[in-house]
């Protein structure tokens, strides 16, 4: 203890001397009483100054110094607080103040660790305020805009006073509000600062809020204090319905209580938080987190969503499906199961990514991930999706067994990690898959988050003793969605058509499937490339496209392939025009790398893909390949639709072909069918399959109008076939039961026309004729009545 | 009735006097028709000895948006297209831009061979404020050629129809009339076009 204290303690204890020990505080006093001592307090206050001035050289303060009392009241038991803030020559000592306690008996007891006394200090800072701004903005540097201007205040600065706060009762740290970042040997003890206030909330930087103090004379930032009030790192217990007993990251918070709130993992703010205000409970948009839905109790409405948090003893769920019906019940430990659950799936993702290819976070950049609970509403409450631009998952809580529509919760750790690695491929919305019926690329995001679902989870099974950096060999379930499903898997990965709905292999129109569908060649490629694909056309790893079956390469070398596939190759470029060719040359290039040319692992790449149809099979020549290619020059339907070269228009009603393409074969000739493989498994519109198909091929086309799908198989090649889609429209627009040229011309004059307009002047017998209209009249009277 | 069936050396024989007294034709004459007004289809300059372009020609001083026409070829004479693969060739009468003049839009232009070897071709403004244009002049082509392996004997007379032609009218109302009015002037005109005599060479 030095000499300064020891003189500050003596004074105080002057000071406290004459008006005697307080009391305890009493019971509150009628409110006449109260209104008559509230009436006395700046009375009280002046004394109370008048007091400390008088023993202001006992209390080593100088004639630059003063308490200045910064506010008062008076409390219901008539108790008089006072706060005084020590100035010298005006501005604030940081850290320096008086509480002084004035009882309704005139008694009055200080508190406070002290007053900072001796303070010599000629002049004042030689900095600017603009220059200490300036000094504050360039430590803290912001990627975005301040959300305020900079406020600067000159204060003094005591260079070696401590700032740490604990709290017994608690024995923690309650509230970390910075550190302290001087104590630079050779300050003198008092210096000139600038005590500057930065502030941010934007998605770059997150929300954040500072005082930086910077020397008055060098610039030198002094001390940082982080405002936002953070919780702290801690450990707690979980019992999930899917996860069972396991530890979960918590985080204890300002009231004592807990949240599943993973401080870390996660550096950089969650996107969909950010915006979210400090409600001073420790809570901050940095750090892996779960939160749930309200629901009214009927799940059918209500989107009020909340941390998972105020849990007093850090111990989570437990193990039961949620009971949907009971209101309220989603914070409950019932309602913490599904939390739970989201959190070790999230949290499992997170770290695989991590250890296994060195990913910080799911986007790379350490972007907080976070997941919801979803309790409201039937499709949401049984289903899980992800938000590229919030970065967070949802997972539905499940409606079983309250209502038992044969599906559970959406909280598994392969459906977690299936959205989580949507997180992957589509960090932001500068970066994302294009996820949608009507583009090959929907199949291969949806395949890629299959595939990682099932290294995520064999690595997550991995024995003690493996490395935590690699996938172990050890084979998988084979599944995605294994419990979602009451009756069975959603998917499988050795032959997806087990499922009744995805294909095994590509073919051209796949692009027309759901994306969870129309992943199924790229999820079989990959298995197949890890596991290998057999001989025998009994097993369900045998393909057609690959009879003599291949050699896996393992799931670590598969994993490592198409992760660098996918990160540094198959980039998308929001058009969503990557195709399976696309990817299986990232693949092969991906192999490369990693394992050179000519390598055993490129020539797997190569068969696994010629597996399911993509691409020949090493050493193996061109296959025959059915399409309906691009018809198109650059039309206007061309331009208006990512699958606008491809789309055919033909009148109702006639008889005709629509037109498609086969290559590497002699014979050209393909077989007709009604319908495709898309109709039932998620077709991009409501498409049909209408009319009639001739032994020759001529199609009589229902009268029956909109979209249809045909199919035309290979006479040289049965295994090869694509499925087409052509819009049927009218082209009588005369009403004269001829569908010419001649009809043109009443869509002519009807052009955007739509007052007095015959909706039968448009070729969808719509109110309205455009330029869609014209372009599909053209097409298809080219198409169905083509001149040699 | 008995049937008996057909020696090859016997359908040989036929075959052969078939072709003894004519050879196939391999251009076709046409002499335009009479009437030096009216709609009618005369032979384009563009035409050659193989191929033979006709150009449908309307009335001087008679305004139209557009015209279309459904003509017919006996066997053996076909349709052929012209650069960029259309059957159809507009006269440059027509504004089939929009006034937005968008070099993408789709163009109200096509022809379709249907069944009957007849040609259905058209060629329409279709943004209603574009002009009426003078028909006086070429505003359609259509290109025939003899297919040499089913055409006709030389010297034959050969027929050629038009079984429907219409154009837009000058007068098609204006997008403020009400809808009864625009309803009514939202007709074609139908027309009738003047054929030449054909003959295969």
């Amino acid at each position: 203890m030095n000499f300064t204290t020891l003189r500050r303690l003596a004074a105080l204890a002057a000071l406290a001397a004459p008006l005697a020990a307080a009391a305890a505080s009493p019971a509150a006093l009628p409110r006449d009483v109260q209104a008559r001592i509230e009436a006395g307090r700046p009375a009280r206050v002046a004394r109370v100054e008048r007091q400390l001035r008088a023993s202001a050289t006992a209390m080593g303060l100088g004639p630059a110094d003063a308490l200045v009392a910064d506010s008062s009241f008076t409390d219901e038991g008539g108790r008089t607080v006072i706060h005084l803030v020590h100035r010298h020559a005006g501005a604030r000592v940081l850290g320096s103040q008086l509480v002084v306690h004035v009882e309704p008996d005139g008694t009055t007891r200080t508190i406070g660790r002290g007053l900072a006394a001796g303070i010599v200090l000629p002049g004042g800072p030689t900095i600017t305020p603009e220059a200490a701004a300036a000094a504050a903005r360039a430590r803290l540097a912001a990627r975005g805009p301040l959300a305020s201007e900079p406020t600067v205040e000159r204060i003094v600065f005591p260079t070696r006073f401590r700032s740490e706060t604990f709290d017994p009762a608690l024995g923690r740290s309650t509230v970390r509000r910075g550190s302290y970042a001087s104590a630079a040997t050779g300050l003198a003890p008092f210096v000139w600062a600038y005590r500057v206030h930065l502030e941010v909330r934007n998605a770059l930087d997150g929300a954040g809020e500072w005082f930086y103090v910077v020397h008055g004379d060098t610039g030198e930032i002094l001390r940082t204090d982080d405002l936002l009030r953070r919780a702290t790192a801690a450990v707690g217990t979980g019992d999930g319905h899917f996860a069972g007993q396991v530890t979960l990251d918590t985080s204890l918070m300002n009231d004592g209580t807990y949240a599943l709130l993973d401080t870390t993992r996660g550096t950089q703010p969650n996107p969909g938080l950010v915006y979210f205000a400090d409600d001073g409970s420790g809570w901050v948009p940095t750090g892996m987190q779960v939160w749930w839905e309200e629901h009214d109790g009927t799940g059918a409405s209500t989107w009020n969503t909340f941390l998972f948090q105020g849990n007093a003893a850090n111990a989570w769920g437990d193990g039961q499906p949620l009971d949907l019906i009971t209101y309220g019940n989603e914070a409950s430990p019932n309602g913490q199961t599904a939390g739970v659950d989201v959190m070790v799936g999230l949290r499992t993702a997170w770290d695989f990514f991590g250890h296994v290819f060195g990913r910080s976070g799911l986007d790379g950049n350490g972007t907080t991930a976070s997941g919801t609970a979803i309790c409201t509403g039937f499709t949401q409450a049984d289903n899980a999706w992800w938000s590229i631009g919030s970065h967070q998952g949802f997972f539905g809580a499940g409606t079983w067994p309250r209502f038992d529509d044969g599906v559970d919760a959406a909280t598994d750790l392969d459906v977690v990690a299936h959205e989580a690695t949507h997180g992957v491929t589509s960090p932001s919305w500068d970066r994302y898959f294009v996820n949608g019926a009507g583009y090959e690329e929907a199949g291969l995001d949806e395949g890629t988050s299959d595939f990682f679902s099932e290294m995520v989870e064999i690595w997550a099974g991995r024995a003690g003793g493996d490395p935590d950096d690699a996938v172990p060999a050890t084979p998988g379930d084979g599944q995605i969605g294994r419990t979602f499903l009451r009756t069975g898997p959603l998917r499988w990965f050795d032959r997806p058509s087990k499922d009744g709905r995805s294909p095994d292999a590509w073919f051209d129109g796949m692009r027309y499937m759901d994306g969870h569908f129309s992943a199924g060649p790229l999820n079989r490629a990959l298995y197949l490339l890890a596991r290998g694909a057999s001989a025998n056309p009994a097993d369900d790893t045998h393909s057609v496209y690959l009879p003599a079956g291949m050699t896996g390469i393992g799931n670590d070398s598969a994993a490592r392939i198409w992760y660098r596939a996918i990160t540094e190759y198959l980039v998308p470029d929001l058009t969503g025009s990557l195709t399976f060719d696309d990817a299986r040359q990232a693949a092969l290039d991906a192999a490369t790398d990693l394992f050179a040319a000519g390598s055993g692992e490129v020539a797997a790449v190569e068969d696994a893909f010629a597996a399911v149809n993509v691409g020949p099979a090493h050493g193996g020549p061109p296959r025959v390949k059915v399409s309906f290619a691009p018809w198109r020059g650059v039309d206007w339907i061309s331009l208006q639709y990512t699958d606008g070269p491809t789309r055919q228009f033909l009148p109702r009603g006639e008889n005709l072909r629509p037109r498609v393409t086969v290559e590497n074969a002699s014979n050209t000739d393909v077989t007709w069918s009604l319908g495709g493989p898309s109709m039932w498994n998620g077709a991009e519109y409501f498409v049909q399959a209408g009319g009639t198909i001739e032994a020759d091929g001529t199609w009589t086309t229902p009268y029956q109008m909109g979209w249809h799908a045909v199919t035309a198989t290979s006479v040289a090649d049965p295994s090869q076939f694509a499925e087409g889609r052509v819009s049927l429209i009218n082209m009588d627009m005369d009403s004269d039961l001829e569908q010419d040229a001649t009809d043109m011309a009443e869509l002519s004059y009807s052009w955007y026309l739509s007052n007095g307009l015959n909706p039968s002047h448009s070729v969808y017998i719509a109110p309205w004729v455009d330029d869609e209209d014209v372009s599909a009249f053209v097409d298809a009277l080219r198409t169905a009545w083509p001149v040699p | 009735m008995r049937s008996f069936p057909l020696s090859a050396a016997l359908a040989a024989a036929l075959l052969a006097g078939c072709s003894s007294g004519s050879s196939r034709a391999s251009s076709l004459a046409y002499t335009d028709p009479p009437a030096a007004s009216g709609w009618r289809l005369v032979r384009d300059p563009s035409s050659s000895a193989s191929r033979l372009v006709l150009a449908l020609v309307g009335p001087a001083g008679t305004l139209t948006r557009g015209v279309g026409l459904n003509i017919q070829a006996p066997p053996g004479v076909r349709f052929a297209t012209f650069d960029g693969g259309l059957a159809v060739e507009e006269g440059g009468v027509y504004d089939l831009r929009s006034v937005d003049d968008d070099p993408a839009e789709p163009l109200a232009i096509a022809a379709g061979l249907k069944e009957g070897n007849v040609l259905s071709a058209g060629v329409f403004q279709k943004d209603r404020r574009r002009s009426a244009k003078d028909s006086g002049a070429t505003l359609l082509r259509v290109a025939l050629e003899i297919d040499p392996s089913t055409g006709p004997l030389s010297g034959s007379a050969v027929t050629l129809r038009v079984l429907r032609a219409a154009a837009i009218p000058e007068d098609i109302g204006q997008a403020g009339d009400p809808p009864f009015v625009l309803a009514r002037k939202l007709a074609l005109t139908e027309l009738d076009v003047a054929v030449g005599t054909l003959e295969a060479k």
